[in-house]
């Protein structure tokens, strides 16, 4: 037990039990943080901006999988993809190439460049907020009175709250030969030192299409292998089969309702509605999904309770244990990187005493594939099975000007849902470049509960692609 | 000249009274100090004086309107004189808009009035803004600005509905939440779950008025206001608590069944249940005489007599009228004096002296008839105790060689003023009826 004795006395002390005093002097944190993902280094980043003080473990590089071997690196080689994609089809706009060459050791030094760039980024934010970084795998030792002791290293830690941000890893099933295919993984994917002839993707998901995209830009003869009916669960399923058009004009294939059941080195095999199909790829890549990391690092010392394998957590990312916060893949609700990261926000004005919830009606999600496709808010199927009335507004991305400029051969979609009665953004869905950057004023309508009208008052940028959201907004006919 | 009577405002937090009667009507000559009207708070009533002389020109309210304070209640001048300017529900304050010497005897009343309302607050913003303490810890807490607001309270005091009319139009409503709220009748409710506390249409919450279809004010009748007050004054200024008992009723429901019989064959007095329980009541009471009493603060009043009060159901609301010297009365005549004071209540004929709480020394009220297995009645004060009449259960009662019989029981609940009568006794008391009715002899009938 550790004494616990006032300032005043402190002070009183005679000199040498004073200094020993302050060498048994443990900090208290006002916020303990595990793992330095989206969700973990936003948290630290916000707590310090606030003024509290906080302890980060993270016994890898700081920005997690997103940073490292996720979101950033990806979109650095589909931006490379994107370069070679235009210059291959430049003739279409006036330009003629001739010996354009995907050069992979520099596409992968360059990523490995601007990974690191971000990456030291992070360290910078987290010393300018004052947030003490310890680069060692932690471990809960107990939650005690309020007070949760964490082990890292030869170091025990102590603080008031913890927040739990361990992210997923990924899943792989199990898949006869599998294991000894030497299959990738998005990780792993991210390393490779050839481009590859031929590659299965397993796994139709946001993964997997952006790498199907960035292999079949490279040259890659992509086939991709889906177990439910349509790829890109969950997304607009007009969207999804213009994509799957563009997709296939490039040349990947695609095998839906299929099952993987044995895999080789250079070779998979697939069920497909009782027919059983060989399909040679030079590498397989696994995007099945990921999973949350709730073990190895002493969680159920706490007595967190978990939901299918997540941790639960209420609007506030609480997690039954009042003084213990989640936040990231490891609740298992977006598993996206700024859902992580703003659920740590809120973790952080939670711990603060700021008033502030998650609300996930507006998370924006994209698929960085060429072209792109990025979506806020309901599907009209989702509407529809809300019991919502909704009105649906299509219109080719080409009813912006923009887009006619910048895009031959492609037209391009935009679906806007809005309520039947007071005509609210329900849901924006949009393919082609850039959907990436526009769908945020998607969400800010949807988080504000914009109606159309005040859509109407605003002045969009001309000529921009935006502009299409305008143009859709005034179909509406009120 | 002409001059306002207004509506006097009794200490700080009373918002408005309700005008008992007018003294006066419209018309009457009036002179300095007459009782123009009565009013009452929810505490206490009192009586306004004429300030001034001269005649009641105009009434502006009738009895039993609800007046909030420092309004106008009615004028008085000399005939022929306009009122108009006077009629609440004018902005303007005669006793600012018209600075002439005529009227400085009012206005030095009605200031001085003024001047004792201490609404205004911190000494920096009275005089410049009139807000009820509550309105503004409302308006500080949701940030409304209370220097723009216009009150509808009298002479445009700010009062909490003027704070949440202006949330209701200027609260961060979402776009979305504004419509849903104007065409829906919602308003925002104390949460904001959306951007910065926004309120979203999630959070809307009916709003008061969206009821205002589906329910009617009705002013409180003097039958209703006088029950009102009696139970209320009883609950607050004694110490009264209740016990529960069961009496075996065979005996009774024997004799019941007997008399039914009788009456077939002609007999003409319909003796019911409730009779004989009084009956035994009073039988009971002159063996308790502790419990037939007045508790009068500081002295007990012990009776010799039974002036038996019961409860009757009119549709005018509830009464108790008293049988007095009933302890006098054989059971027939019991029977029959407690009839006809039910149905002279029922039809309004009752002397209203027998009303009077002082009236009866102990009061019976029977809801055996509606099921009701226990209850807490309330105490007529000053009376001491009231006994509560319950529904007949059966209840299993041993017998022999592991067999039950089940028995009629009629329950029995007793209030009493522990000021006045302790548990023991009480108890006691209580026993003695279960005693009366056990022990019930038909022949009394």
């Amino acid at each position: 037990m550790r004494l616990r004795i006032s300032k005043k006395i402190q002070h009183n002390l005679p000199h040498h039990l004073k200094s020993k005093l302050k060498k048994n002097k443990q900090p208290m944190y006002d916020i303990g943080i595990i793992g330095g993902g989206p969700a973990g280094y936003v948290a630290a980043e916000r707590a310090g901006q606030q003024g509290l003080s906080v302890i980060l473990f993270e016994s890898k590089a700081l920005g997690g999988v997103c940073l490292n071997e996720g979101c950033i690196p990806t979109k650095t080689l589909l931006f490379s993809a994107k370069i070679l994609d235009y210059a291959s089809h430049g003739a279409q706009y006036g330009i003629r190439t001739t010996g354009t060459v995907a050069d992979l050791p520099f596409m992968m030094s360059r990523k490995d460049k601007v990974v690191r760039k971000l990456v030291a980024a992070v360290e910078h934010k987290m010393k300018h907020n004052k947030v003490v970084v310890v680069k060692a795998a932690a471990s809960i030792l107990e939650n005690n009175k309020g007070v949760v002791t964490i082990q890292a290293g030869d170091k025990k830690v102590e603080c008031r709250n913890l927040l739990i941000c361990t992210g997923s890893e990924t899943a792989v099933p199990p898949v006869k030969g599998l294991n000894e295919s030497g299959y990738l993984t998005s990780r792993e994917a991210l390393q490779i030192t050839e481009i590859p002839a031929s590659m299965a993707i397993v796994g139709g998901g946001v993964i997997g299409l952006e790498f199907a995209s960035l292999f079949s830009s490279l040259g890659t003869k992509v086939t991709v292998i889906e177990m439910m009916s349509e790829i890109l669960p969950g997304m607009d399923s007009e969207i999804i089969q213009l994509l799957r058009k563009e997709f296939s004009k490039r040349g990947i294939e695609f095998h839906l309702n299929a099952r993987v059941t044995e895999a080789t080195e250079k070779k998979i095999v697939v069920e497909k509605e009782g027919q059983r199909l060989e399909i040679n790829a030079d590498r397989i890549l696994i995007s099945t999904g990921r999973k949350p990391v709730t073990t190895g690092f002493g969680l159920e010392k706490l007595g967190v309770e978990l939901v299918k394998g997540c941790i639960k957590i209420d609007e506030h990312c609480r997690t039954n244990i009042p003084n213990i916060y989640a936040a990231g893949d490891v609740t298992g609700f977006s598993m996206l990187a700024h859902t992580a990261s703003r659920e740590g926000e809120v973790a952080v004005n939670h711990i603060a005493g700021k008033p502030d919830r998650m609300r996930y009606k507006a998370i924006p999600g994209v698929v960085y594939t060429n072209p792109e496709l990025a979506v806020a808010g309901l599907t009209e199927e989702e509407a529809r099975n809300k019991g919502i009335e909704v009105e649906v507004q299509k219109l080719p991305m080409t009813y912006a000007g923009r887009f006619v400029a910048e895009n031959e051969m492609f037209q391009g979609l935009c679906k806007i849902i809005v309520g039947k009665k007071y005509h609210e953004v329900l849901g924006v869905h949009m393919i082609g470049n850039p959907a990436s950057e526009m769908i945020f004023g998607a969400a800010m309508a949807i988080e504000a509960q914009l109606t159309i009208n005040e859509l109407k008052e605003i002045v969009f940028p001309h000529p921009t692609v935006s502009e299409i959201l305008k143009e859709g907004v005034y179909m509406f006919k009120v | 000249m002409a001059i306002p009577v207004i509506m006097p405002k009794q200490g700080q937090s009373v918002e408005s009274c309700i005008l008992t009667c007018w003294n006066k009507k419209k018309g009457d000559p009036v002179r300095k100090g007459d009782i123009l009207f009565s009013y009452e708070t929810d505490k206490a009533s009192f009586e306004a004086e004429a300030e001034a002389e001269g005649t009641l020109l105009e009434t502006f309210f009738a009895d039993g309107d609800e007046i909030a304070v420092l309004t106008n209640v009615a004028v008085i001048g000399l005939p022929g004189e306009s009122i108009d300017e006077y009629r609440p529900g004018k902005t303007a304050s005669p006793s600012k808009t018209e600075p002439e010497k005529g009227k400085s005897e009012m206005a030095a009343t009605s200031g001085e009035d003024i001047k004792t309302v201490p609404e205004t607050g911190s000494p920096a913003e009275s005089g410049i803004i009139k807000i009820s303490p509550r309105a503004r810890k409302i308006a500080a807490e949701k940030g409304v600005p209370i220097a723009s607001l216009k009150g509808s309270g009298s002479e445009g005091r700010i009062v909490e509905k003027d704070i949440h009319q202006y949330l209701l139009h200027h609260s961060r409503l979402t776009p979305l939440a504004a419509s849903a709220a104007n065409r829906e009748g919602l308003t925002a409710g104390n949460t904001g779950t959306g951007l910065a506390g926004s309120v979203t249409a999630g959070d809307l919450v009916i709003a008061t008025g969206g009821y205002a279809e589906s329910y009617t004010d009705q002013p409180l009748t003097n039958v209703r206001r006088i029950i009102a007050r009696a139970m209320h004054a009883s609950l607050q200024n004694s110490a009264q608590l209740t016990h529960h008992m069961g009496a075996d009723v065979s005996r009774l429901q024997a004799a019941r069944k007997k008399i039914k019989e009788m009456q077939e064959k002609g007999y003409p007095h319909n003796i019911t249940l409730n009779d004989m329980v009084c009956y035994a009541v009073i039988r009971a009471l002159l063996k308790h005489p502790a419990a037939n009493a007045h508790f009068l603060g500081e002295s007990i009043r012990y009776f010799s007599s039974v002036h038996l009060g019961m409860a009757v159901d009119t549709d005018r609301g509830l009464m108790v009228p008293a049988l007095r010297n009933a302890s006098a009365l054989s059971l027939v005549e019991l029977s029959l004096e407690l009839k006809k004071l039910a149905d002279q209540c029922r039809n309004s004929s009752i002397n209203p002296d027998l009303l009077a709480p002082a009236s009866a020394t102990f009061t019976v009220s029977n809801l055996g008839n509606y099921g009701v297995e226990m209850f807490t009645p309330v105490i007529n004060l000053p009376q001491v105790a009231i006994l509560g009449v319950n529904t007949i259960t059966y209840r299993p009662r041993p017998l022999k060689e592991f067999s039950v019989e089940f028995v009629p029981y009629i329950g029995l609940s007793l209030t009493y003023d522990h000021r006045a009568i302790d548990g023991g006794p009480a108890t006691k008391f209580l026993a003695e009826i279960r005693n009366e009715i056990e022990n019930f002899k038909e022949n009394t009938a």
